[in-house]
């Protein structure tokens, strides 16, 4: 009995530690994963910043308006959603896919048509097995994102949008607050609203050929500057949930091979007590 | 000759930032030239090669770009792209495979719609291969 049971254990052992080797080595390489996700995720911040402040000034015209700007009605919606590729990414996925799902449900209970575009192949996977109305699917991008994937995705949403096949588009994804928090967000898209009124002296700039050409020409650009930030930021996100995720898991592997080496440990001994209790009871029979 | 601060932005990183004496643009009305001093101008730039000098007798460099933004302020110049390349380093390979792909979706006379977006990305390509022929 005791021989069995310190096989088992020993065997339990060797498993515990083969997963730790995998869950280490994933920790390792999402860590340097996320550090380079950090940088590119920085790398947007003045392109974004430039258009954006450009954007303002335009719109604070108060005789400016554009397809883009204009409140209308809204019937339906496309959703883009972000997630990742792969999973082992703890609660990285599913937390991001509920959001989406919650968002999506909100808004048909309003009673809007909801069209989706997923990103990433978690996304791709979950929506189109619950049957949701896909219009795009983009899987395994995120990794080797260019500007160029973030500029078609960009511009089919722009098509669509001009041919009135939506009035709003929202975006779903995980933003990283820190190296321990990420946080699914919701961020409407188009119509372009909430900019800030920029500066008022900007009526003195010269556009040229119009105020509104130079705008409705700049929300291509806009719109895939958000989509690569938002995928850089979501990507960069699931490196740290899974870096997070792979820690615990290391850690707890470490506390399961403590736990049954002390079971092992504890049988051996056991079983060599066994055994010198049968020798000396053994030699005391012959005496 | 007075220079300007001139910076071009990109998603991927700031292309370039130092100082420029002039630097020549292709916007949807023409070639624009902006010198230092310039007065506020902000317009669409097309894919087409940019120019740029960056100080007094020399040569000017080339770069291709993609659709973007050029805007002059009293902080300077600025640049805002999808896509910038010095033309010497333009891949010229990707360039052709791109040019290819997209004259063969135009022949195929497909929707209205693809056809757009593969005429779009003939001009990108082209453009490209005409700054890297340089």
């Amino acid at each position: 009995m005791a021989t069995a049971n310190m096989k088992d254990v020993k065997r339990r052992i060797k498993s515990v530690e083969s997963t730790m080797q995998i869950t280490k080595a994933m920790e390792l390489v999402a860590s340097s994963k996320l550090r380079r996700a950090k940088e590119r995720a920085l790398a947007v911040q003045p392109f974004f910043a430039a258009l954006y402040d450009t954007m303002s000034d335009i719109s604070a015209d108060p005789a400016f308006s554009s397809v883009y700007t204009k409140k209308k009605f809204v019937r339906s919606t496309l959703v883009v959603v972000v997630a990742g590729d792969r999973g082992l990414a703890g609660g990285f996925n599913s937390n991001v896919l509920k959001a989406a799902a919650a968002r999506i449900d909100e808004l048909k209970a309003g009673g809007e048509k909801v069209s989706l575009v997923t990103i990433g192949k978690k996304a791709v996977e979950y929506f189109d097995k619950r049957g949701y109305d896909v219009t795009d699917r983009y899987s395994q991008i995120a990794e080797r994102l260019d500007v160029y994937d973030a500029m078609d995705i960009a511009e089919k949403i722009i098509h669509g949008f001009r041919c009135r096949d939506y009035d709003q588009v929202e975006l779903v994804y995980t933003t990283f607050v820190s190296a321990l928090t990420q946080q699914p967000v919701t961020v409407s898209v188009l119509p372009v609203e909430n900019l800030e009124n920029g500066a008022k002296g900007g009526s003195l700039t010269e556009y040229d050929p119009s105020p509104e050409e130079v705008f409705d020409g700049l929300v291509p650009q806009y719109l895939s500057g958000i989509l690569y930030a938002a995928i850089v930021d979501s990507y960069a996100s699931e490196q740290a949930a899974r870096r997070t995720a792979m820690e615990s898991a290391s850690d707890n592997a470490e506390e399961m091979i403590g736990q049954l080496s002390l079971l092992y440990n504890r049988a051996r001994q056991a079983q060599i007590t066994q055994e010198l209790t049968e020798i000396s009871s053994g030699s005391l029979r012959d005496e | 000759m007075q220079t300007f601060r001139l910076r071009i932005i990109t998603p991927e990183k700031v292309f370039f930032e130092g100082d420029a004496v002039q630097i020549i643009a292709r916007t949807s009305a023409g070639n624009v030239g902006i010198l230092a001093g310039h007065s506020p101008y902000v317009a669409n730039v097309l894919p087409s090669p940019l120019k740029i000098k960056t100080a007094d007798g020399e040569e000017s460099r080339t770069a291709a770009i993609s659709s973007g933004i050029i805007k002059a302020d009293k902080d300077g110049v600025s640049v805002v792209a999808e896509a910038v390349e010095w033309a010497e380093d333009i891949d010229v390979l990707r360039a052709q495979r791109a040019r290819d792909a997209a004259n063969k979706i135009l022949e195929e006379n497909r929707s209205q719609k693809e056809f757009e977006r593969a005429e779009q990305r003939l001009k990108k390509a082209l453009n490209r291969l005409t700054v890297a022929g340089r």
